[in-house]
């Protein structure tokens, strides 16, 4: 079913392309697909109500209202961690063996690493001016998750405007694999470099003192691993069609089909 | 409704790993006077704005990508001549 670069016909790609229109997803897999939005948007509308209507609020050293930021914060960073694991592994079976799935999992994973990464440097800094006293401190942990967006904005634009050559592919990998480096480094950050950015989730219960914030956190962290889930998916299909679209374009030319 | 107890601010020690905050502490020198409700809006707001941003760029991009599949489709399909899809 997965293509391989080498040797490629866009035959491979015509389970993902039946019919006319190429549609964001296809097949048999529409269902899953289809159930997966479903489940992602159910639990997202129940997560809102529980956070506001359910989880009490933190003291005011944690921001008080702008605490609940929490509650989608941290899962972002979650899903940015998800997506950053995904693009390394799919980089290094690419490296490994190249395959166009391979290639369109790791510029996906790439992709969704970058917006989670831009919700959690959005929101991180307007909880910080209430719960610091000001929007940005650099501070480990922030520095070296600003680092670790970067890595992958540079990967985005590396597939985005240096072409869709096998060289390119594989540079992009190769920077994706050692760009994930960075995502432990984040995690342990405070513990080894300390700073201000807070460990409330911590064996001995840390700063959620409350069962309910436990639960929201927790319902978080489903709610974004789905709709983690749910945007690499969508992103994996743009990129293959896109191959398929190289792979038509190529034999159109060779059989004189189109003009350029 | 339990919570935790507000601690005095400090600043925390960034050369010390043992110090590592635990709590929220303000930092010093913020002077804060932004209203949560309004931080947290804005928070919500650019979240889901990203999110949605991300989806409808994807899906246009998918929609193009779909038709220029097809018209290489049909011009594939045609055999040339008339079936020509331009660049």
């Amino acid at each position: 079913m997965w293509s391989r670069a080498k040797g490629r016909n866009h035959a491979d790609l015509q389970p993902y392309c039946s019919g006319t229109r190429f549609s964001l997803v296809t097949g048999t897999k529409d269902k899953w697909f289809y159930a997966l939005l479903a489940a992602t948007a159910a639990i997202f509308a129940y997560l809102i109500g529980y956070i506001f209507l359910v989880t009490p609020l933190a003291q005011l050293q944690a921001g008080g209202l702008a605490q609940k930021i929490f509650y989608f914060h941290v899962p972002a960073a979650y899903a940015m961690y998800l997506c950053g694991a995904v693009c390394c592994i799919a980089s290094a079976l690419y490296l490994y063996s190249p395959t166009d799935a391979r290639d369109a999992a790791a510029r996906a994973g790439a992709d969704c690493a970058v917006v989670f990464g831009a919700m959690v440097l959005g929101s991180g800094p307007l909880w910080a001016k209430k719960a610091w006293g000001v929007y940005w401190t650099w501070d480990p942990r922030l520095t070296t998750t600003l680092l670790s967006v970067l890595v992958f904005v540079s990967v985005v634009m590396l597939r985005a405007f240096a072409g869709n050559g096998e060289a390119e592919r594989k540079f992009a990998s190769a920077l994706g694999v050692l760009g994930t480096v960075t995502l432990p480094i984040i995690h342990y950050a405070v513990l080894m470099w300390g700073g201000n950015h807070p460990t409330v989730i911590t064996k001995t219960g840390g700063g959620l003192r409350h069962p309910a914030m436990t639960h929201a956190l927790l319902v978080g962290f489903v709610a974004m691993t789905l709709l983690a889930g749910l945007l690499m998916w969508c992103r994996t299909r743009l990129t293959l069609s896109l191959s398929r679209v190289a792979r038509l374009e190529e034999q159109a030319i060779a059989t004189g089909q189109i003009d350029y | 409704m339990t919570q935790a107890q507000p601690e005095p601010a400090t600043s925390a020690t960034l050369s010390d790993p043992s110090s590592r905050s635990t709590e929220f502490v303000a930092v010093q020198g913020g002077g804060e006077t932004t209203s949560a409700a309004s931080l947290l809006i804005g928070a919500y707001l650019l979240m889901w704005g990203l999110l949605f941003v991300f989806v409808f760029l994807s899906w246009r991009r998918q929609a193009r990508v779909e038709t220029r599949i097809s018209e290489l489709e049909k011009a594939i399909a045609a055999g040339g001549g008339d079936g020509h899809a331009r660049q």
